[in-house]
């Protein structure tokens, strides 16, 4: 570990004497520390003095109930996504103020407010953050939480993995927060280009904490993926066969294919990468045998099917959403099951159109580009089978559809400017460009529409009342208009010839459309406040806007057909399933009041604090690596083995709920159609904890 | 499976076709062994992108040693001989447990552990021969290729010794209880695994450079 | 196909820049990429133009279709309502190959557009080329033309003339209706050639050598671009280009003959530490070293490599920062 470092490096700190090197003088810097530890300092003077320490020990950190990992996966993502929005924001204030020679200079800065040495590492951060640890996250929370329930099933194939999994991804978020004081983080942008991220050109801690960020997240994800795809193909309710398996189920498992395997292309990319940097091989590196291209083809072998990975289940969102609020079911549903498998399978054959330029011999880029076009088949095919969902409907326009009928419309300018990206000829005047970056986040914005959308359809499964529509529709529109303003000024200076990531803008003429895209930052910034106000009026007023099993009234699938918000075990008895849309099947022959007439005991997994401790010493893993403190990383390392190994001997890993003990529930429930507030809040109506454990 | 009353004449009043009261009791053994089998899947991608890149890397030996200079067949042909019979010495281990004999049980897994260990011994011989010759990874992109599969398989078999050391005193603590079953029945498909990916790096890298 | 987009892609260009032009404010002709000077950008831009007419001419309708579907069958409007109407094997077929039509015919179009701006030879360069190039008295057999070998450092570009022993760094000055051939290196990472009026992009990789090629049709100033981000002087590492008419060219040449700035392998090392251009600088050189660019090639290959100093931007202000950024 031996490869030649620029000092300081001593056995005990590692590195870290380099912070010393740091100027935390700089306000930006100063602003960052200010916002989180009020923001930590606040949240842990609120914890203790309403006194949820063990409500929050108990029943979120060391729980391994589906609903809640869903729900933190979700709260992390929110949390990233805000200090993702934060780096958007000083991108564009910075590229607006450092137009032409004569732009004005604070902080170190030739121009603007930033100079490369901070732009870099935000650009990088707004990349990484955005994709792995905000839409990420919230995605995997999203089928954390529905997918259990769409198929009747009590719990994850492996409900401990799925905590594990949930803590890795806390410690990458963790990681790459802990990159914004101490020490810097990678400037290389978030697919870390060759050799630019090799040791002689990123000589910082930066880059290390983007590989381990990355690479314990991914983990997480990938075991995510084995729970996932367990979960659906063991742990379906009787009835539930593939052909009625709701199409959100099935849009995961194509995404979790996608996940399983393409994750680990990524974890074996940067793995490469981290060998370079530490072991000093020559993987990468632009000579002695390395290969730099190398790097570029397997980090978007991995990239291009991640895409899908975010999108697809986007798409079945959307699928699940648009049939609800038009009163019918889903046009073509065997024709989207196939349309979200081929999007799967071609998503492995195109990663090459993000290099066309590269200069490979035009049959390779023919190949790659006609491969690419491939994918706007069956994805304009789920554009029509939406359509003609709604033809003959009776839409209603609730929230949740406004976000996706605002998703499909977004699809559309995004697909028209992907078929653009897919012609070569094309593409080499585009490609980094902003034109390109206006396009995936067009696209990107189509993940963001229906996730926002899912997590308003959803939430009141999730905790027994509905989001104010108010406040949700000003949210929507501002969200639009923010949306907008920056992305269509952004794809008119594509076409001007603006490539991306500058932090000096020389050319005046793109002056006007980078002030428009700040007034669009300023209307996000209206939206974020309107979305606050959202949760907060709806979480006030939540007495008023308590919901039954079937919030919406015209809800289709299974998970509606338990009470909201859904009890900790699930379902009261495992439900029989007899059509594709469950719920609507019940609901047309009027069985959904129907009670089962007696109660089974309920067999449950135990809470446990050692997903917990391991993302703990994985977290200490990852800074230690960071910072080349060899005992301590090998501490982080053997603590991890540790809890596994400890794990492993554990017994009493599970417990009876008693059939009486359910019937009590379900009946009191019952006698209370407005359910108990202090625990409805938190996501369920008993913990766990509260019922008599039994040996199993 | 209740699938008795999906006919719309039954529902209605009977609620008994809309509930299974039975505890279906998901197989928890055949669904670890799925979980294992999707992780070996993803596990195998990772060799399957190291793979491609040696395909590339095995000419980047820019003016050091060559894959034919450093590889030799039949010394890596005994390391396969031994890995392959601490494989069949786990696969002992699986009948015994089969018969539910722990002696026999603890007897194989032990002498698999045996195996592994020299395998990984004549690992270690082999790197070290290696890096007196000078041939080090970070001469350059071919030799890190070659080390990274190589160290990258034996890691993989230290985890394998590590795992059936770990059960071993689960066996001995707890006896064939159904979590130490599915535990054994996964690292059998670990030790299976790692001979599957052996028999690729023998044949990508050590005939690869028997070749002319 | 090309000569018959020609008068679509007018009348494209209007429809698109009308409601656009004003956003540009004073600057004239914003849009490089609707106003190519030469083939193989222009070529590019045909085919931008091609593809987004095909593809309006079915997403123009379905985005009319869905506001339609939208209206007529919202709540309020009492459309006639059909639960059951979930599959019609008619219109399964119509899905799908409307999309299937729809991209053979852009598969196609990208296929041909690959040969036509080929950076290893772009068929249209050969095609537009020849009868202006009989105009500009220039020898019209194949291959002929001005060779440039291009080598970024960070983060600068220098622009070598092997057959005229000359180079000039950060501008790049061609003659006009000449086929200019580019072969093209990097000493330390990744950078992206481009000049949107001219010519599309090419990776420039350390160790590696790609190839570009194209011909300026007008005389002027362009803007030559580098569009991979490669650390932190990236920004400041724009190129100017002008193409000059043949006599003008020829001046241009002997002025940098009499330039006193030698460029040799060991004077190329010095040129190659890391700066930020920050001012725009311009140099010409003369007495190139023959083989400059294999040299560079070859010491990449050999693991040659620029560090970039720790924290190189963090105060820009700085002496010591400026000192090394000339």
């Amino acid at each position: 570990m031996l490869v030649h470092l620029p000092p300081p490096w001593n056995p005990i700190f590692g590195r870290l004497g380099l912070i010393l090197h740091y100027r935390y003088n700089n306000p930006m810097i100063f602003f960052a520390f200010e916002l989180v530890f009020v923001g930590a300092a606040i949240l842990l003077f609120w914890l203790t003095c309403t006194r949820r320490w063990h409500t929050l020990w108990r029943d979120w950190l060391t729980t391994v109930d589906h609903k809640k990992i869903g729900v933190m996966y979700i709260v992390i993502g929110l949390v990233m996504l805000f200090r993702g929005f934060f780096d958007a924001l000083m991108i564009r204030t910075q590229q607006a103020m450092a137009v032409g020679p004569t732009a004005v200079s604070f902080l170190g800065a030739a121009h603007g407010y930033l100079p490369p040495f901070h732009l870099d590492q935000v650009f990088t951060a707004h990349g990484t953050i955005m994709i792995l640890l905000a839409v990420t996250p919230i995605l995997v929370g999203l089928m954390n939480l529905i997918v259990p329930l769409q198929i009747g099933a009590r719990d994850m194939a492996y409900p401990y993995l799925n905590a594990v999994g949930l803590w890795l991804t806390a410690t990458a978020a963790a990681l790459v927060m802990i990159a914004l004081f101490i020490g810097d983080f990678s400037h290389a942008g978030w697919v870390g280009l060759t050799p630019l991220t090799e040791l002689a050109y990123s000589p910082g801690p930066g880059v290390d904490y983007w590989i381990w960020a990355v690479q314990i997240g991914g983990l997480g994800t990938t075991l995510g993926a084995v729970n996932l795809l367990a979960t659906i193909i063991k742990m379906r309710a009787p009835g539930m066969t593939w052909p009625r398996l709701p199409i959100f189920t099935w849009t995961s498992v194509a995404t979790n294919i996608i996940a399983l395997t393409s994750f680990p292309v990524l974890t074996a990319a940067v793995g490469m990468l981290a060998l370079d940097r530490y072991v000093g091989t020559h993987f990468f590196t632009a000579g002695l045998g390395g290969d730099l291209m190398m790097y570029t083809n397997l980090f978007w072998t991995w990239g291009h099917p991640e895409v899908y990975f975010l999108v697809l289940p986007a798409f079945g969102m959307i699928s699940e959403i648009i049939p609800t609020f038009s009163e019918k079911p889903l046009f073509g549903y065997t024709t989207m099951v196939l349309a979200s498998m081929a999007i799967a399978g071609v998503s492995w054959s195109v990663w090459l159109h993000h290099f066309f330029t590269m200069g490979a011999s035009p049959g390779v880029n023919t190949y790659f580009s006609i491969a690419t076009m491939l994918v706007g088949i069956p994805t304009g095919v789920k554009v029509f089978n939406w359509l003609f969902t709604m033809y003959r409907g009776k839409l209603h326009f609730e929230t949740p559809m406004l976000w996706a009928v605002g998703a499909i419309f977004l699809l559309i300018s995004g697909g028209m400017t992907g078929m653009m990206l897919a012609v070569p000829a094309i593409n080499y005047i585009v490609h980094n460009s902003v034109f390109v970056v206006a396009h995936f986040h067009n696209m990107i914005l189509v993940i963001v529409y229906a996730t926002f959308g899912a997590v308003t359809f959803w939430f009141p499964k999730v905790f027994g009342f509905k989001l104010d529509g108010r406040y949700g529709r000003r949210f929507f529109w501002s969200f639009t208009a923010g949306s907008l303003l920056v992305f269509v000024p952004m794809y008119l200076l594509g076409l001007m010839g603006m490539t991306r990531r500058l932090d000096y803008i020389a050319h005046p003429a793109w002056y006007p459309l980078l002030l428009i895209q700040v007034v669009g930052i300023g209307i996000y910034i209206l939206s974020v406040i309107y979305f606050l106000g959202m949760l907060a009026v709806s979480i006030n007023r939540r007495e008023t806007r308590r919901v039954g099993a079937d919030a919406w009234g015209s809800a289709r699938s299974l998970e509606w057909a338990t009470r909201s918000p859904v009890p900790f075990y699930n379902f009261a008895v495992t439900p029989v399933v007899h059509a594709r849309d469950e719920w609507a099947w019940r609901r047309e022959r009027g069985l959904t009041d129907l009670r089962p007439e007696r109660y089974v005991d309920i067999h449950l997994p135990r809470n446990t604090v050692v997903p917990l401790v391991i993302g703990a010493f994985s977290l200490v893993f990852g800074f230690a690596m960071v910072w080349r403190i060899w005992w301590m990383a090998a501490c982080g390392l053997v603590g991890v083995i540790a809890a596994v190994i400890i794990r492993s001997f554990a017994r009493d890993t599970d417990y009876v709920v008693p059939a009486e003990e359910v019937r009590r529930l379900e009946e009191a429930a019952a006698r209370a159609p407005r359910p108990d507030t202090a625990t409805a809040a938190a996501g369920a109506t008993l913990p766990p904890h509260a019922q008599p454990s039994v040996r199993s | 499976m209740t699938m008795k009353t999906t006919d719309d004449t039954a529902t209605g009043q009977a609620t008994g076709g809309l509930w299974a009261f039975e505890d279906r009791g998901h197989d928890p053994v055949s669904t670890r062994t799925l979980g294992f089998w999707l992780y070996l899947l993803s596990d195998a991608m990772i060799f399957a992108a190291l793979f491609a890149a040696w395909g590339v890397y095995l000419h980047n030996t820019a003016g050091g040693p060559t894959i034919h200079g450093i590889v030799h067949p039949l010394y890596a042909f005994a390391e396969t001989a031994v890995l392959f019979t601490g494989v069949f010495a786990y696969g002992l281990a699986m009948s015994a447990v089969k018969r539910a004999w722990r002696g026999g049980a603890l007897l194989a897994m032990a002498a698999a552990l045996g195996f592994g260990a020299w395998f990984l011994g004549m690992e270690i011989h082999e790197f070290s021969g290696l890096a007196a010759l000078g041939a080090v990874p970070e001469r350059s992109g071919f030799l890190s290729a070659y080390w990274t599969i190589i160290a990258l398989h034996g890691a993989h078999i230290a985890l394998a010794l590590l795992w059936t050391g770990l059960m071993l005193v689960q066996v001995l603590w707890s006896g064939f209880t159904e979590k130490v079953v599915y535990r054994l029945l996964n690292l059998r498909l670990f030790w299976h695994y790692q001979a599957v990916i052996w028999v690729c790096v023998y044949v990508f890298v050590y005939l690869r450079g028997a070749m002319r | 196909m090309f000569n018959r987009l020609k008068n679509h892609s007018r009348i494209a260009r209007l429809i698109v820049l009308t409601p656009v032009a004003f956003l540009g404010g004073c600057a004239d002709r914003p849009f490089w990429l609707f106003h190519p000077h030469g083939p193989v950008a222009g070529a590019e831009f045909h085919y931008l133009i091609a593809d987004v007419i095909v593809l309006s001419a079915i997403l123009l309708p379905v985005t009319a279709l869905l506001i339609w579907v939208l209206r007529r069958y919202r709540a309020a409007a009492r459309a006639p309502h059909d639960p059951r109407w979930t599959h019609s094997t008619r219109l399964e077929i119509v899905v799908w190959g409307i999309p299937l039509l729809t991209v053979g015919v852009l598969a196609y179009l990208s296929y041909q557009g690959v040969f036509a701006v080929n950076p290893y030879g772009p068929r249209v360069l050969a095609r537009a080329a020849a009868p202006e190039r009989a105009a500009a008295q220039v020898s019209a057999e194949p291959g002929a033309g001005l060779e440039v070998d291009v080598i970024t450092t960070d983060w600068q570009w220098l622009f070598v003339y092997p057959s005229l022993h000359i180079a000039s760094a950060n501008e790049l000055v061609v003659p006009t209706h000449v086929p200019i051939h580019f072969r093209l290196t990097s000493a330390t990472v990744t950078n992206d050639f481009f000049i949107p009026q001219l010519v599309g992009q090419i990776y420039v990789m350390p160790g590696m050598r790609t190839e570009q090629s194209m011909i300026a049709d007008r005389p002027g100033a362009y803007h030559g671009i580098d569009a991979e981000f490669s650390g932190p002087g990236f920004s400041w590492m724009d190129f100017k280009v002008r193409a000059l008419p043949r006599a003008k060219f020829e001046a241009w040449v002997r002025r940098a003959e009499h330039s006193n700035r030698r460029l040799s392998f060991r004077t190329f090392a010095r040129f190659a530490r890391p700066t930020v251009n920050l001012a725009g600088t311009i140099t010409r050189f003369s007495k190139v070293q023959p083989g400059l660019f294999a040299h560079v090639v070859a010491q990449a290959k050999a693991g040659k490599a620029y560090p970039t100093p720790y924290a190189f931007t963090e105060d820009m202000h700085e002496a010591k920062f400026l000192r090394h950024a000339d």
